[in-house]
């Protein structure tokens, strides 16, 4: 992977992973996730070294699967709402 | 939907049975509806007999018609509470989502025993052990041989201070700790002193710092261990192990462990830079698994120590066992993303306990911050006066949070941490430490703040104490025992 991602491939990407983070189940993991993915990605926004964006594009990619399967664990297992959350949000499985 | 319909329908059959059974003895040729049920006295239903204990097992009340009323619990029923805000990250921390994804393979698929060497399914477990052997050493600067995994931080002290202090004890019977170390580390040592050994337990300073001119003089020539921890549980005092390390480095034959189960993962560790010999890591609190953690041994200088466990000779023979593929795997993957996410870790949690402390802070008086300042700003000990610790948890049932270290959170005796930093009784009664993590968010912070703001006015406002400081009487002139 030597030939940097383009514009529209990290953008696609960033959403992406935006949506897996935005369908955790649990409070905590989800902010964090969100947070984490928009954080990531500005520090990234005005890289212009090839090689750097490719690797951040390969690793991303990476961890855009992991949180996928996280994502769904945590849809299975967690989810009980905290006491500082709206108590009845409408949220979309971000994984299809 | 289906059970609330039945609910409906069965009080209208329960009442039109009742009327039909009185209606039956007046006209006999009434018809019999659908839904009108026979009487009881015409069925012949034979009870279970009384010894019939199964779970199954299930009588049904008269209003039931053998459909069971009970919802099942479901995500949003109204039965179901929500949950406390979590700020107790020193006592464990969730599973970071990634590392329980890096685990799920050796629980289901890949179940090989990491030291079977005759076949694939012990190769990829012994791979995948290796890996994370790497990662925990990586995170402490160490060579990933140095590594040894354990069940936890609790069995590392052990085995490292017994085993140093057995394994030399026929030339070396003095050991150095602290007064304000972990339980595991003051009970390690007082078996040893039962076995005969001398130990010294160092004071602390007021900030909870140790004073490195009074550990150099306790330094003695049978001195074989010192034994320092690095993040207080309690207090987040972070000790000048690099230092402390210059100065054990200097007498031959000393060797420094330092109990690291909360400092790995938050602030940086490196064993070669600080001196260490050995070092106890936890897995669950930095967001791994519980029921695994990892002990340093310092392979270059050797450093000797005499197994607790005799087996099979894993782990360099100092702790035989079957290693927990699954678990190791988790603390690997833990500690890979502690060392990549310190930084910005660091950064957040220090912005949001710095929000915790200015918003408490500006809206309640008499609060007290216990331990150094610059300690490490996840753990948060601020003592409420005029106020009683155990009923400022009480009152707060939606934040889960510990008055001190969860080994004896059952007792009501005052931490011996914060004792040892010379706090008065009723300070150190009067304390609650606030953890702080990676997923902690803002608006958790700002409720926990509104809501102990809110329970300490209440809990004054009850206090015939905190009366008397509002009129100005000084508490401490009062002679108490006048009669």
């Amino acid at each position: 992977m030597a030939a940097a991602p383009t514009k529209q491939s990290l953008q696609k990407l960033y959403s992406s992973m935006l949506k897996t983070s935005e369908s955790f189940s649990s409070y905590n993991f989800r902010s964090y996730f969100v947070r984490r993915t928009n954080s990531t990605f500005r520090e990234i926004q005005d890289e212009t070294d090839p090689a750097r964006l490719a690797a951040f594009y390969a690793e991303k990619s990476n961890e855009l699967a992991v949180l996928k399967r996280s994502a769904v664990v945590n849809q299975l297992y967690g989810g009980t709402r905290l006491v500082v959350e709206e108590q009845k949000p409408v949220r979309e499985r971000g994984d299809i | 939907m289906f059970s609330r319909v039945s609910t409906k329908s069965g009080k209208a059959l329960c009442r039109s049975a009742l009327r039909s059974t009185v209606s039956r003895t007046t006209i006999k040729d009434a018809r019999r509806s659908f839904v009108q049920p026979s009487g009881a006295d015409r069925a012949s239903v034979v009870d279970v007999p009384s010894s019939y204990q199964e779970d199954t097992a299930f009588s049904p009340r008269v209003d039931m018609f053998g459909f069971k009323l009970e919802a099942s619990r479901r995500e949003g029923g109204p039965s179901e509470k929500a949950r406390p805000i979590y700020l107790d990250m020193q006592a464990t921390t969730p599973v970071d989502p990634r590392v329980l994804d890096a685990m799920l393979p050796y629980l289901t698929d890949q179940y090989g025993n990491p030291h079977s060497r005759t076949h694939a399914y012990g190769w990829e477990a012994e791979k995948a052990v290796e890996d994370a052997r790497k990662h925990v050493a990586d995170l402490i600067g160490a060579e990933p041989k140095d590594v040894v995994f354990t069940s936890g931080a609790t069995e590392s002290n052990n085995m490292v201070i017994k085993g140093v202090a057995r394994f030399h004890k026929d030339r070396k019977r003095h050991i150095i700790t602290t007064q304000t170390e972990h339980k595991c580390v003051l009970d390690s040592c007082r078996k040893l002193q039962e076995e005969g050994f001398d130990v010294t337990y160092l004071p602390v300073q007021h900030n909870g710092v140790i004073d490195l001119a009074e550990l150099e003089a306790a330094i003695r020539p049978d001195t074989s261990l010192v034994s320092i921890m690095t993040v207080n549980n309690e207090t987040g005092v972070i000790q000048p192990i690099k230092d402390i390390g210059a100065i054990v480095r200097k007498h031959r034959g000393v060797y420094f462990h330092t109990d690291a189960a909360q400092a790995t993962g938050k602030i940086p560790v490196d064993v070669n830079e600080m001196n260490i010999d050995l070092m106890s890591i936890s897995g669950h609190k930095l967001y791994g698994p519980k029921g695994v953690g990892a002990a340093y041994v310092r392979r270059r200088p050797r450093v000797r120590l005499e197994p607790i466990l005799s087996g099979g000779g894993q782990e360099r023979g100092l702790r035989s066992g079957t290693l927990p593929t699954a678990l190791v795997v988790g603390i690997g993957e833990a500690a890979r993303i502690a060392k990549q996410e310190m930084a910005r870790d660091h950064a957040r949690i220090k912005e949001l306990s710095d929000r915790l402390i200015n918003g408490i802070n500006a809206r309640v008086e008499h609060v007290v911050r216990n331990g150094d300042l610059n300690g490490y700003p996840g753990c948060v000990n601020l003592s409420f006066s005029y106020v009683e610790g155990e009923s400022l948890l009480m009152a707060l049932k939606d934040v889960a949070l510990s008055s001190g270290s969860a080994c004896t959170s059952a007792s009501l005796e005052p931490s011996y941490v914060l004792r040892a930093l010379g706090a008065a009784e009723d300070m150190a009664h009067s304390s609650l430490r606030f953890g702080i993590g990676r997923f902690t968010t803002e608006a958790e912070v700002d409720y926990v703040i509104d809501k102990i703001v809110a329970v300490v006015q209440k809990l004054r406002d009850m206090s015939p104490l905190w009366e008397m400081v509002q009129e100005g009487i000084d508490i401490n002139a009062i002679d108490w025992s006048q009669h």
